[in-house]
């Protein structure tokens, strides 16, 4: 056990690693205990560190992708509000019939305040990604994460000529991740593809995603490309960080990526997609719990849950 | 935006019909009225100019209007050299859209009764025999029938009487008449 309860020389308190066991008498009566205290709180801090300072590494690589996204960004943002200006010039011209068609009016403005949430949607959601925060993992639908990353990158897939194929399995466990982070792998697998796919100038430009259930307590989510593919001598080193086969490219989204999903108690991995292009397939630690009735735990809750208990062991 | 534009599109009475992919579109059965289409310059799978070049390669040649969120000029220059009716760019004045749209109809509906006329005549040329058409040919190009007659070896009266036929056939009044028709007609009367 770990507590924090220790005050130094100096008077703070430092995190110490605390290991007892009891010591009994042939009935099994407690006669003491003997134990020892390691002062943690350097290898902690050091720790603490360390998760921040990957945070922030996502953080900002995840802000550089986004950049690459404005366009899609702008698109996404300006699909809704073109549908309401047209909604509202089509709900006036029916208020002007004479007489009214105020059923039609009616809908015409449902519409627009459909659109107007959706577009409002689209913004909390890229402010999410855009904002640094520790991880909260809570229990998230795969494919939920899939459809809303899939909206921000759908123009950009337009753009490039690109046909989307979704096949996301039905009635998937729920996986324990953070929302962001988990989008990020696939913002980057995505973005990936578009890239690839770039460069071809004949055949199809196929984006696949699939998610499927893996096993009892794995979720899978598949994306795979009909781009140029990987040349044999790249493939064992596409995860490395700085390792790069793009002329602009940094070398580490990949990287990144494959620490999120193990992170995520997960793997992610590439392989050749016939007949051509590539196809990254990672797995996330999932459980039997239903679906219905889930609560998602903040990272936050959590957290001050084991310190009650702590508290409560120490006061013992 | 498609269910938007098309409840915009039918306020002002007209029919309608709404598809989210050019292979939506083009497994349709096409229909039989004068129309146009409102495309997006972004489609799923494909650019709409390319759709638009895919659809006059198919001879269909429906009239087009672009919309577009961010249309650049070289984009909307090359839709308009492709033939489209005009290039909204979003958000755009429904007025401009729907004025677009009866352009483009109007536009549909002098193709569509061009083809019909252009059918008819087609089917006339074909009721003409060989030597016929041969005559028709020479006529055309502004022979005299004695020139006609040398060249076929015929006498001028045959060549005369072979004139009426064509004439009558063709249903054309005049001289000028049948050389225009001989214009529209293009390619089969020069490989006659």
């Amino acid at each position: 056990m770990e507590a924090r309860f220790l005050r130094a020389r100096d008077g703070t308190y430092r995190w110490h690693l605390i290991r007892a066991v009891p010591v009994r008498d042939a009935e099994g009566n407690i006669l003491r205990f003997v134990g020892t205290s390691t002062d943690v709180h350097d290898w902690r801090q050091d720790q603490e560190a360390l998760r921040n300072t990957q945070c922030e590494f996502a953080h900002t690589t995840r802000v550089t992708m986004m950049g690459e996204l404005t366009a899609s960004i702008a698109h996404e943002v300006n699909q809704p509000l073109g549908a309401m200006v047209t909604s509202a010039a089509a709900g006036a011209r029916w208020l002007a019939t004479e007489p009214p068609e105020m059923d039609k009016a009616r809908r015409a403005f449902e519409r627009i305040a459909n659109d107007g949430t959706r577009a409002a949607e689209v913004i909390r959601r890229i402010r999410a990604l855009m904002k640094r925060q520790a991880p909260i993992k809570e229990w998230l639908d795969i494919n939920e994460t899939i459809l809303e990353v899939l909206a921000l990158t759908q123009y950009q897939l337009h753009r490039s000529e690109i046909l989307l194929e979704t096949r996301l399995g039905h009635d998937l466990p729920l996986v324990r991740g953070d929302r962001v982070q988990l989008q990020q792998v696939l913002l980057n697998l995505i973005i990936n593809a578009i890239e690839a796919m770039s460069g071809i100038r004949e055949g199809p430009r196929e984006l696949t995603i699939v998610s499927a259930a893996g096993g009892p307590d794995t979720v899978s989510v598949e994306v795979s490309d009909s781009g140029t593919g990987l040349a044999p001598e790249q493939a064992p080193h596409l995860f490395e960080p700085f390792y790069t086969t793009k002329a602009e490219g940094l070398g580490i989204g990949l990287s990144i990526s494959r620490s999120i999903v193990e992170a995520h108690g997960g793997r992610l991995s590439a392989a050749a997609n016939t007949p051509y292009g590539t196809v990254f397939l990672f797995r996330c630690r999932s459980t039997n719990r239903p679906r219905s009735g889930v609560s998602s735990w903040s990272g936050s809750e959590l957290s001050s849950l084991s310190s009650t208990m702590i508290h409560r062991c120490a006061g013992r | 935006m498609r269910g938007a534009l098309e409840d915009l599109v039918s306020t002002v009475g007209l029919e309608v019909r709404a598809f989210a992919t050019p292979q939506e579109f083009l497994q349709s059965k096409p229909s039989d009225a004068p129309g146009c289409l409102v495309l997006d310059v972004r489609l799923p799978g494909m650019s709409g100019l390319t759709f638009q070049k895919e659809l006059a390669k198919e001879g269909l040649g429906l009239p087009v209007i672009f919309i577009t969120g961010h249309g650049d000029i070289p984009m909307s220059v090359r839709a308009m050299k492709a033939g489209a009716v005009e290039f909204l760019t979003k958000p755009f004045q429904d007025q401009d859209l729907l004025d677009a749209i009866h352009t483009a109809i109007e536009r549909d509906r002098k193709r569509r009764r061009e083809a019909v006329r252009l059918g008819e005549l087609r089917e006339r040329f074909a009721t003409l025999t060989e030597r016929e058409r041969q005559i028709m040919t020479l006529v055309v190009i502004g022979r005299a029938n004695k020139q006609i007659a040398a060249e076929l070896s015929l006498s001028e009266m045959t060549v005369k009487v072979h004139r009426g036929q064509v004439m009558r056939k063709m249903h054309a009044g005049s001289l000028p008449e049948l050389v225009r028709m001989a214009d529209r007609l293009g390619e089969p009367i020069a490989t006659s």
